[in-house]
């Protein structure tokens, strides 16, 4: 089954592209060709943003749920996606 | 804002005359860490410059766009701070964007279901007992 992790942000967030590889990694490791990954700029996507209840940046969800509220670990996605919430918000 | 015609310190009178923001709020601004004083005078009156105008009109600027005085703490230390960069600044008024969105949401759920409950009411000067708006109130189911 298909797991979507997407990284809402600001464009030119340093934390965020210091921490893109090592995120996208740790999710392909558990996901591994079921890895769905969205980079997604929050000023195109406010409306999803909202959606999702996502107040602070960056922030990660996985198939569609707000999971984490700042930037997490490696370690915290692998464990996330380890028990993801269903498909579909 | 009107210039000051010099920099001769300015009691708290006078700043709230200046930026036209009560001399309470200020004193409200110091308890939220927002503004101090530069001194006092030898009768213990609070003393000003032009920076704190400066500074109350930022106030008074953020809180029109919604920040809350968490954020123009953060925001007026980000001024103030010669490491950071234009990108924190984009991101705090980024993160009040969704915070307000995300209330403009809330509230057109809000008024939607006023809508259903006054659209039920037949004004038919119905007994209180029987008002559709208190029956709907009073039977409507917890959102999920």
């Amino acid at each position: 089954m298909p797991v979507t992790v997407e990284l809402l942000h600001i464009p030119g967030c340093v934390r965020c592209t210091g921490s893109r590889e090592a995120l996208r990694e740790a999710a392909q490791a558990v996901a591994g060709d079921e890895l769905i990954w969205r980079d997604l700029d929050v000023i195109e996507h406010m409306d999803y943003a909202v959606t999702l209840g996502v107040l602070t940046l960056p922030a990660v969800a996985i198939n569609g749920h707000l999971v984490f509220s700042s930037l997490p670990t490696p370690d915290q996605l692998r464990r996330a996606l380890s028990d993801p919430p269903k498909h579909g918000p | 804002m009107p210039r000051p015609q010099s920099s001769s310190p300015y009691t708290i009178g006078k700043l709230a005359a200046l930026t036209q923001i009560s001399a309470d709020t200020l004193r409200y601004y110091e308890r939220e860490h927002l503004l101090q004083p530069r001194g006092k005078s030898a009768s213990g009156y609070r003393l000003y410059d032009e920076e704190a105008a400066r500074r109350v009109q930022f106030i008074r600027h953020a809180q029109e766009c919604g920040f809350t005085l968490a954020e123009i703490r953060e925001l007026l230390t980000l001024r103030g701070r010669d490491s950071a960069c234009c990108d924190d600044v984009r991101r705090v008024a980024i993160e009040r964007k969704l915070q307000l969105e995300s209330k403009i949401r809330s509230m057109k759920t809000m008024s939607t279901a006023l809508d259903r409950l006054i659209a039920a009411c037949s004004r038919d000067g119905v007994p209180v007992e029987a008002c559709p708006i208190l029956i709907g109130l009073e039977q409507a189911q917890p959102r999920r």
